[in-house]
């Protein structure tokens, strides 16, 4: 019971920190980031590299991660989001069409077979007769720090009440003199960098391959679509409803049908309640 | 109708230039052929739910992937005979139709693509758990009945298969529910207004696109012999297919034919030159190009390029 708690405490973490980057430009930029999951497979392929194949110090693998997601956020912002002007179908076609194209680039540089990262710290706890690698209770409580400093960001700084008030409504926050195109940048950058980050991590919990950023887009989109739009803490609710879930249907019930009802809540919850849980009023 | 001698003509002409082929091209284009008619089929399916009523599916190997069980374990577990073990599948799509018809009835947007994706990776996941004695599990089956032996005879089989769905969904686009369906994708609160029921239609479209997929995908697993559940409830099939519909045009008929032939040719013509993962990368920046160059598809520009032509001419 209490290997239960400890693991599901530790994965919804993760997945906090997974789901936060989609909702982030989801509830700003009211678009479908599909390849969103291309950032967690290009930060855990670039701390593979810098980390592992070149031997830097393993903080600097996660930091050369990050920038690399930052500026596929921002580049990929200025050059299919921006040129689509809005139009949510079109950008969600095309962002799931540059997916699969990353995803190709990945099995051209690296290969098609599985990688298996070095845990970030080596070592493991023994609790309750769980065992608990360092590198995941890194992970945990790595994600909680970068959801806190996310939360304060948006709440108390400047640029992240100018990020609220786009949500909101962006003609509202033009009037009053907040430069949309600007926050976007800003949403789309954070977003990448959380998601590389994300992705070092996810990759360090299960392994490294090219197919690997499916799950964790489904992931960010369930937690995203119970948690409702624009709620930075209905994000991290859900997230742990679903990653207890999880890891609850594989103790008690079987492991092959730990996604099975991420899948239904998501379909439940749409049907019955298209707002979400916890968002506001909105298509 | 707005029907006219010509396109009749047009139709005629284009199926006895697909039967003639066989004479014409080696039996490797053949096989490549026989691969673009069946994803032409499953983007016209895709494309009578998504393209004309604009509740984009992202789901839509869920209902390929319903016929295509149906018949493999009909035949493989029951010695059901094709002839029947087929329209059982396509009945089975079409109720799997109204389960994607459900969410459509509340929801729309990127949230009924949302839900579409669900039950796509739903169904992935509970096929390899729930009786993998009768749907084999993860490794999926194998040697399940061909329909045809040799690549003349799936030619022809797929070409008639393709050219009698794809002329089927034009005639109903002719006729004015197809014009209600395309107005549903422009304003639904329209049609709502002049008085339609949105629900029936959005029914007829949705049994409609199930019986193409599902009558798609049964053919198909009865031309390969098998099926592997990744294979099937992958996300790249999604990709492929919605970028065949997209490429060639969403909304027309005669577009997402023309789409599926081109990404398959397309890959298949890159094969020689680029052997490794290079293809897809090659294959995915061109439709990624495409469609944000035009995202009316190819049948746009070849309409225009003719515009342009005989404006030169007048």
């Amino acid at each position: 019971m209490l290997q239960v708690l400890i693991q599901g405490l530790l994965l919804s973490g993760l997945y906090a920190l997974i789901a936060v980057g989609f909702t982030l430009v989801f509830s700003v930029g009211r678009v479908l980031n599909l390849a969103y999951g291309a950032y967690l497979l290009i930060g855990g392929y670039a701390y593979f590299y810098f980390a592992q194949s070149l031997g830097l110090p393993k903080f600097a693998g996660v930091l050369l991660a990050g920038i690399l997601g930052c500026v596929i956020g921002l580049v990929k912002y200025r050059l299919i989001v921006k040129p689509l002007k809005g139009d949510q179908v079109a950008i969600e076609i095309a962002t799931l069409i540059l997916a699969v194209v990353l995803q190709s680039a990945v099995i051209l540089v690296f290969g098609d077979s599985s990688k298996i990262l070095l845990p970030i710290i080596p070592g493991v706890e023994r609790v309750a007769g769980a065992a608990i690698p360092y590198s995941n209770l890194f992970a945990a409580v790595a994600s909680w720090v970068i959801l806190l400093a996310l939360w304060w960001f948006v709440k108390t700084t400047h640029t992240g009440r100018a990020m609220q008030a786009v949500s909101m409504d962006a003609k509202g926050a033009a009037i009053s003199g907040v430069d949309a195109d600007r926050i976007n940048m800003i949403t789309w950058a954070i977003s990448g960098t959380l998601g590389a980050v994300a992705g070092v991590f996810f990759a360090s919990y299960t392994q490294l391959y090219p197919g690997m950023w499916v799950a964790p887009l489904i992931i960010a989109v369930a937690v995203v679509i119970v948690g409702g739009i624009g709620s930075i803490i209905g994000t991290l609710i859900v997230a742990h409803i679903v990653g207890f879930l999880e890891v609850m249907t594989s103790a008690f019930i079987a492991p092959e049908l730990r996604g099975v009802f991420t899948m239904i809540l998501i379909i439940g919850i749409l049907v019955l309640r298209p707002k979400g849980l916890f968002g506001r009023e909105e298509i | 109708m707005g029907l006219r001698w010509y396109h009749f003509a047009l139709w005629a002409a284009f199926a006895a230039g697909m039967f003639l082929l066989p004479e014409i091209v080696p039996r490797g284009t053949l096989r490549t052929i026989i691969f673009a008619n069946f994803l032409a089929i499953f983007a016209i399916s895709w494309d009578t739910l998504s393209g004309r009523t604009g509740y984009v599916s992202f789901g839509h190997p869920f209902l390929i992937g319903i016929g295509a069980y149906t018949t493999a374990i009909l035949t493989k577990r029951f010695d059901v005979p094709v002839e029947i073990s087929i329209p059982l599948a396509v009945l089975m799509t079409m109720v799997g139709g109204l389960i994607v018809l459900l969410p459509a009835l509340r929801i729309k947007g990127s949230y009924f693509a949302l839900v579409t994706l669900a039950m796509m990776e739903l169904m992935y996941q509970l096929v390899q758990v729930i009786r993998p004695d009768l749907t084999g599990g993860t490794r999926g089956m194998s040697g399940l009945p061909t329909l045809t032996r040799g690549a003349v005879n799936g030619f022809y089989m797929s070409t008639a298969l393709m050219l009698s769905i794809a002329f089927t969904t034009w005639l109903l686009m002719k006729t004015r529910l197809g014009t209600a369906l395309s107005a549903i994708g422009m304003n639904e609160e329209a049609v709502a207004g002049s008085g339609l029921s949105v629900t029936r239609l959005k029914l007829v479209a949705f049994t409609a696109s199930a019986f193409t997929a599902g009558l798609g995908g049964a053919v198909y697993v009865h031309y390969l012999g098998s099926i592997a559940p990744r294979a099937l409830f992958d996300i790249n099939f999604v990709f492929t297919i919605i970028v065949a519909a997209l490429i060639g045009g969403a909304g027309t008929t005669i577009g997402p034919i023309l789409g599926a032939f081109f990404l398959t040719f397309l890959l298949e013509y890159l094969r020689p030159w680029l052997p490794g993962a290079e293809r897809y990368l090659i294959y995915g920046g061109v439709a990624l190009v495409l469609y944000m160059y035009q995202p009316k598809g190819l049948i746009y520009l070849m309409g225009q390029a003719v515009r342009r032509v005989r404006k030169g001419a007048a």
